[in-house]
């Protein structure tokens, strides 16, 4: 009976955690079972603290940086490549912009003399070609704007 | 002499590598150690404690600094331990090894003549057979470098908590070594 209530605070006695009541320091000393299993947990208890640590490789601290220096890498790739798309992206509507408003304008539709053309297209729909002109201007304005920031921001991470 | 943690890890936000270098030559004994007691293939705890790091790194803009610095790292320990070895991480705590059921034997005299290698041997064995959890404090604790308040934060566990685990996980790697691990 004394083992089993005994048994769960062997390793609380082996590790000085727990004072044992002198009852129960004279069961340890008589019953064979208890005085080995009680033996038995002081000497895991050695071992463990007796355990050496791993100490980790000289290398170690550069290889973390290493691969942090990898993932900030690839980060940064995948910002530029994400800019570069919104550049692409922002100049190809500039592009359709353009094309759909000379198309509006009937531009494609003209075999005459060009400058004829721009003659006739400047004085029918002058006021047309003004507001259209500077919707234009602002996409290039804008599109100037993200290269220069483009460049400054290669720049400044360099 | 070593940068005080609020301003360490303060550093480590702005983007300072020479910083979080420190941080790492800081703890890394703690946590390589943490790891290569429960992963016994070396290069794939070094791998682990590496993505340990990565991970502070990754996480450090979001540490609000309102536990200890090691305590959160602990915990990012815990969870890399328990992503390597799943089949230990969900096993419970609370389990009572019962070894009636089981043929348990007695301690040997002769255990005494086994060599230290041999006992070495079983006992990383026993260990690596423990809940995570249990590793963890085992590790932590004998490795002298965590205190009860710390593994209690870390754990998420009251003090006494602790204490009764670690002597339950002791218990359990007690009674591996007599019968399993023999």
């Amino acid at each position: 009976m004394r083992c089993d209530e005994l048994e769960p605070l062997i390793e609380a006695i082996a590790d000085g955690s727990h004072e044992p009541s002198p009852d129960d320091r004279v069961h340890m000393t008589s019953c064979a079972v208890c005085s080995a299993r009680f033996e038995h947990a002081q000497r895991v208890e050695q071992w463990l603290a007796a355990r050496e640590v791993p100490q980790p490789p000289a290398t170690f601290t550069a290889s973390v940086m290493s691969r942090i220096g990898q993932e900030k890498w690839q980060a940064e790739r995948a910002v530029d490549l994400g800019f570069n798309l919104a550049v692409a992206a922002g100049v190809l509507v500039i592009f359709l912009g353009g094309f759909g408003l000379a198309w509006s304008l009937g531009f494609f539709t003209i075999t005459v003399d060009v400058t004829a053309l721009w003659e006739a297209a400047f004085s029918q729909v002058e006021g047309r070609v003004i507001s259209e002109v500077q919707t234009v201007v602002i996409g290039a304005v804008l599109l100037t704007m993200a290269l220069g920031f483009w460049w400054w921001a290669e720049a400044a991470a360099d | 002499m070593a940068t005080p943690e609020p301003e360490l890890v303060e550093r480590c936000r702005r983007g300072d590598d020479t910083a979080f270098r420190e941080l790492v030559d800081q703890y890394k004994g703690l946590v390589f150690g943490l790891i290569a007691r429960s992963v016994p293939n070396k290069a794939r705890a070094e791998e682990v404690a590496q993505d340990v790091f990565l991970k502070v790194h990754r996480g450090l803009p979001y540490f609000r600094g309102e536990s200890k610095l090691s305590t959160w790292i602990y915990r990012i320990v815990i969870n890399a331990l328990s992503q390597e070895r799943p089949e230990l991480a969900t096993a419970s705590l609370d389990e009572v090894v019962d070894g009636q059921d089981r043929t348990r034997l007695q301690p040997a005299a002769d255990d005494r003549a086994l060599g230290d290698l041999l006992m070495k041997d079983r006992l990383q064995k026993a260990i690596e057979a423990l809940p995570v959890q249990y590793q963890v404090l085992i590790n932590g604790h004998y490795m002298k470098g965590m205190r009860y308040e710390e593994l209690a934060t870390a754990l998420d566990m009251p003090m006494g908590t602790v204490k009764t685990h670690l002597h339950r996980a002791k218990r359990r790697l007690r009674l591996l070594l007599e019968t399993e691990y023999r």
